[in-house]
């Protein structure tokens, strides 16, 4: 098995975002859960760790939560993305695609042909 | 905007917070539930579900925390903590605190106040149209030292139609005043009479009616603009004020306009707006001299050099043109908000100076107390730093206790400010403050926060740095030498405070000699026990000069029947209360002096035993009497010692016959009757003019002084001199009733009020200095107690201690004398102005300060030198 990474600052917020986007309404469980498939298990993910960035992103007006059933009947805390997420979301998947292109650059140099 | 939206929540998070806690805990274990239920059907045991979950998610109780951290403000917590860490610990020094915050808020204060004040006078826009671009232009005979002299109209005129510099000029008269009646009430106001392009040249708008129209300008009279204060106190502000028929001096007026309420122009005191018609078709050089003043406005990119070049020419060609009236003259352009704050801008200016300096010695004062202190912490930051506290955790709880230091001292010293500002306004001389309304106001708080935000983060961050950086090891070990650091730049420190200890002192003690050789001086009449004011008759009900010489003298005798009183006269102009009229004079035998060489004089109308009441002694000759003052007796003139002195060449005066030209026909040379003592009629400063003395009846002043001369105090005398005036003519009321010593000392008010307040700041400056001192040599032997108590151990007896201390003490303060001696010297010159027969570099003041401040230095190194010497040599050796 190959060596897990940690969870990079800020990104976390950005898998948070793409999972709701990917998703719907979804219980932290379940978004931490998600965030580790997706990874490929490749990820050293601490479940608890999402809680924070939840509410993070919950005081940015990012996401909205409220109290729900899941599916198998238990009282859950849903979490949604909200309009103002949406954009955030455009915005962090931008930023995010022109800061690796340009680290990409630096760790590849002989491919900057420009 | 996020992070406000965060920071909102966060701080209502702040408060539910019980509940907060209990939703995490129902998701968090909803969290746990549905993991475990997941494992469960995955096929793990209960157990295994259960310990996978668990550590799978990470320590339920540190997410909890990280969760807290969110939501409430933990940085506010640390801050809150930091203040209460900060305040517990002024608690338990609160010497060094007060001393602190009382460097802060005096410096802040005195700052401040002045600020505020120069701000108001020198910075604050005039209530003009594009201000910038006013000037006043006079006319000017360096010769004769009139650089700021009135004009005539003709010159006015010739200006205005040939200059290229000037879009407009206006023309007005000096400050006079006029008896405004209506409906039974008599009062004297302020007047001013102008052109009708004068209010338009400003860009003043009448708050009511209309101004005056170029058709009132040509025939003036009937019509007049009131301001907005009279309109409002004295008519109530009557609604229906325009059109409103007033007597002003008995003529009928009519009311056609009220000017803006913040409207004044070169003095506050003027209520009473008429017009001035100057007729461009007459010879003013034939009928009058110069009596009006000009204001003009320049064109768009004309600067005041250019504008001043272009009206010297001018002049020039003026001169060549009438030598007989121009020789000499030329014209003087200056800013308008020179001309109206002529006077102030001097002492205002030192003022600034001095209190940049006391706010630096202010600075380094605290500057010195916060290193003194960081350095006495810096075993207990080594503790902290050593126990994890990072450094920049470090430099933030230091920062938090200079920044409450200086917090402290703004507000303190704002509160401090806005006495000072109230206290200079009623202690300053009359014209420094006349422009009312001087507050404390918004920009200048604000101003006061960012500096004393700006003071403690400057004098905080540098220790803050300094102490920060500490070499654990030796900090903890308690090593004295640690820390020590900051002494090097505390003597500088210490230097610098002297230094400007040094240029306040000398300066204060310089002023203070002037004052006192002010107060001193001999005025050359007696001012105790005199009551003056002055009653100024309608011309159009005193039309002739009998009618005004009869009522002054039935006044005057009348005056003279109340008890208590000596003596009484009257005079066109008293001492102190502004110019008299001036002209030339040829004495009889000598050719008429050529244009330009004039012999020019004071010209003074009295009445009858005007030298006797005033103190002043005839030399020789005598006194007008009750026969000279009529207008059938023949001319007779006193003279005073300055114009014998002057124009006499040591001839005797007695019986010399000269012609005094006020009058465009009526001349004649007539006998010097009398020759009075000197008296320093325009201030105590000035040396006194040759004067010639008039009778009242051959120059009738409808407006006279009177002087009242009594055994016993002169106020009292002032209602009993009303109902006298009031029984004579109930329609001419008294105006400017005071003491002759009050009128003096608003002679020399300005004078008293710099000396004072600079005098304020170097008794403060000099006690900051001396703690100064006291906290470096303080603090610096108790970092070398052990060095001292080894050397008491070798043998060294108290007196050596001492020197070694007071030696360390010197350098600084020495370093900074010499400096401060130095700059003294340089800057004494912006005080010539102010300073009375003292050179600015006055050899006693000079010697005096330097060993007044070496005298504080000593006071202030010895106290810690003999704690040095007495330290116990055992005691001392086992410390730390």
């Amino acid at each position: 098995m190959a060596e897990k990474a940690d969870v990079r600052q800020g990104t976390l917020a950005l898998m948070v975002l793409k999972t709701l986007e990917a998703l719907g309404p979804l219980h932290g469980y379940g978004i931490a859960r998600r965030i580790e498939q997706v990874s490929g298990n490749r990820l050293a993910l601490n479940y608890g760790t999402i809680y924070p960035a939840l509410l993070k992103l919950e005081q940015e007006g990012s996401i909205a939560s409220e109290w729900g059933i899941s599916e198998n009947n238990r009282k859950a805390k849903y979490y949604r993305l909200t309009r103002a997420g949406r954009g955030q979301l455009k915005k962090e998947e931008r930023d995010w695609a022109q800061t690796a292109a340009i680290i990409a650059r630096f760790l590849n140099p002989g491919e900057s042909a420009s | 905007m996020k992070t406000l939206r965060g920071l909102f929540l966060r701080l209502g998070g702040w408060f539910g917070r019980a509940r907060r806690e209990r939703e995490w805990s129902a998701e968090l274990a909803a969290h746990l539930e549905l993991h475990i239920e997941d494992n469960l059907r995955a096929g793990m045991s209960p157990d295994q579900a259960r310990r996978e979950a668990l550590l799978k998610f990470g320590g339920v109780e540190s997410v909890k925390e990280s969760l807290r951290d969110q939501a409430s403000l933990a940085w506010l917590e640390t801050i809150l903590r930091d203040v209460r860490y900060a305040l517990r610990g002024m608690a338990r020094s609160p010497g060094f605190a007060v001393a602190t915050i009382l460097s802060l808020t005096l410096g802040l204060g005195a700052s401040l106040a002045v600020f505020t004040v120069a701000d108001n006078l020198l910075v604050r826009p005039l209530p003009y149209f594009d201000a910038s671009r006013l000037v006043m232009v006079w006319e000017s005979d360096p010769k004769i030292n009139a650089e700021h002299n009135v004009v005539s109209p003709a010159n006015y005129l010739d200006w205005k139609a040939q200059n290229g510099v000037f879009e407009g000029m206006a023309g007005f008269t000096q400050l006079r005043s006029a008896v405004l009646t209506d409906n039974g009430r008599a009062e004297e106001f302020g007047a001013v009479a102008v052109t009708s392009d004068f209010f338009p040249l400003l860009g003043v708008e009448p708050v009511r009616g209309r101004l005056f129209t170029k058709q009132e300008d040509r025939s003036p009279g009937g019509v007049t603009l009131i301001s907005y204060r009279l309109w409002q106190n004295w008519f109530g502000g009557d609604e229906h004020i325009i059109g409103r028929k007033v007597q002003m001096n008995s003529f009928p007026y009519t009311i056609i306009g009220v000017l803006p309420p913040n409207f004044y122009f070169l003095d506050r005191e003027t209520d009473i707006w008429g017009p001035l018609g100057l007729d461009p078709a007459q010879d003013y050089r034939k009928t009058s001299g110069r009596w009006m003043l000009s204001v003009g406005r320049l064109r768009p990119r004309v600067k005041i050099g250019q504008a001043q070049a272009h009206m010297t020419a001018l002049a020039k060609r003026l001169e060549q043109a009438y030598p007989a009236f121009d020789t000499n003259w030329t014209v003087n352009i200056e800013p308008l908000r020179d001309a109206l704050f002529q006077d102030a801008k001097t002492p205002l200016l030192v003022l600034l100076a001095a209190v940049v300096m006391l706010l630096t010695v202010a600075c380094a004062n605290v500057a010195n107390l916060l290193l003194a202190r960081y350095s006495a912490r810096s075993r207990e930051i080594a503790v902290r730093a050593s126990l994890g506290a990072g450094r920049w955790r470090v430099i933030r709880q230091l920062l938090t206790e200079s920044l409450l230091l200086g917090a402290a001292g703004g507000i303190f010293g704002v509160t401090l400010a806005r006495w000072a500002v109230r206290g200079l306004v009623i202690l300053a001389p009359k014209d420094l403050a006349k422009s009312a309304g001087i507050h404390v106001d918004f920009r200048i708080v604000i101003c006061a926060i960012a500096l004393s935000a700006f003071t403690g983060l400057l004098f905080g961050i540098a220790p803050a740095l300094v102490t920060s950086r500490l070499d654990l090891m030796s900090a903890l070990r308690g090593d004295s030498r640690a820390g020590s650091g900051g002494v090097g730049l505390r003597s500088w420190l210490v230097g610098a405070e002297v230094a400007m200890s040094v240029i306040l002192v000398a300066g204060a003690l310089l002023l203070f000699r002037s004052l006192v050789g002010l107060e001193t001086v001999n005025p050359g009449f007696q001012p105790s026990g005199l009551l003056t004011f002055h009653v100024a008759l309608s011309p159009a009900r005193y039309a002739t000069p009998r009618l005004r010489t009869q009522f002054f003298a039935r006044a005057i005798e009348q005056l003279a029947r109340l008890p208590g009183v000596r003596s009484v006269s009257a005079a066109s102009c008293v001492p102190f209360s502004g110019g008299c009229a001036g002209t030339s004079v040829n004495i009889e035998g000598r050719p008429p002096a050529k244009p330009g060489e004039e012999i020019s004089v004071s010209i003074e109308t009295v009445m009858p035993g005007y030298f006797h009441t005033l103190g002043i002694p005839l030399v020789s000759g005598r006194d007008f009497n009750e026969f000279d003052n009529s207008d059938t007796a023949p001319y007779r003139f006193i003279v005073n010692q300055a114009f014998a002195r002057r124009y006499m060449r040591g001839e005797q005066p007695l019986g010399k016959r000269i012609s005094v030209w006020m009058d465009v026909q009526n001349n004649p040379f007539a006998e010097i009757i009398g020759v009075a003592a000197d008296a320093r009629e325009l201030s105590l400063d000035r040396a006194p003019t040759p004067t010639v003395y008039y009778i009242h009846s051959h120059l009738s002043y409808p407006r006279m002084f009177f002087l009242v001369r009594t055994d016993s105090k002169p106020l009292a005398l002032a209602e009993p001199a009303r109902r006298v005036i009031q029984r004579l003519d109930a329609a001419e009321p008294l105006a400017a009733v005071r003491t002759m010593e009050d009128v003096m000392g608003e002679n020399f008010a300005r004078q008293r009020f710099s000396a004072w307040l600079l005098a304020g700041f170097a008794a403060v400056a000099l006690i900051l200095a001396g703690i100064g001192i006291y906290g470096v040599l303080a603090y610096s032997v108790t970092a070398r107690t052990r060095e001292f108590g080894v050397r008491a151990a070798l043998g060294a007896d108290s007196g050596r201690i001492i020197a070694l201390v007071l030696k360390s003490g010197a350098r600084p303060v020495a370093g900074g004398l010499a400096i401060g001696v130095a700059g003294a010297f340089g800057l004494a010159g912006l005080l010539k102005s102010l300073l009375f027969e003292i050179s600015p570099h006055d050899p006693a003041t000079f010697g005096a300060v330097p060993l007044l401040l070496a005298a504080i230095g000593l006071v202030a190194s010895f106290l810690p030198a003999r704690r040095a010497a007495r330290l116990d040599p055992m005691e001392a050796l086992r410390t730390e």
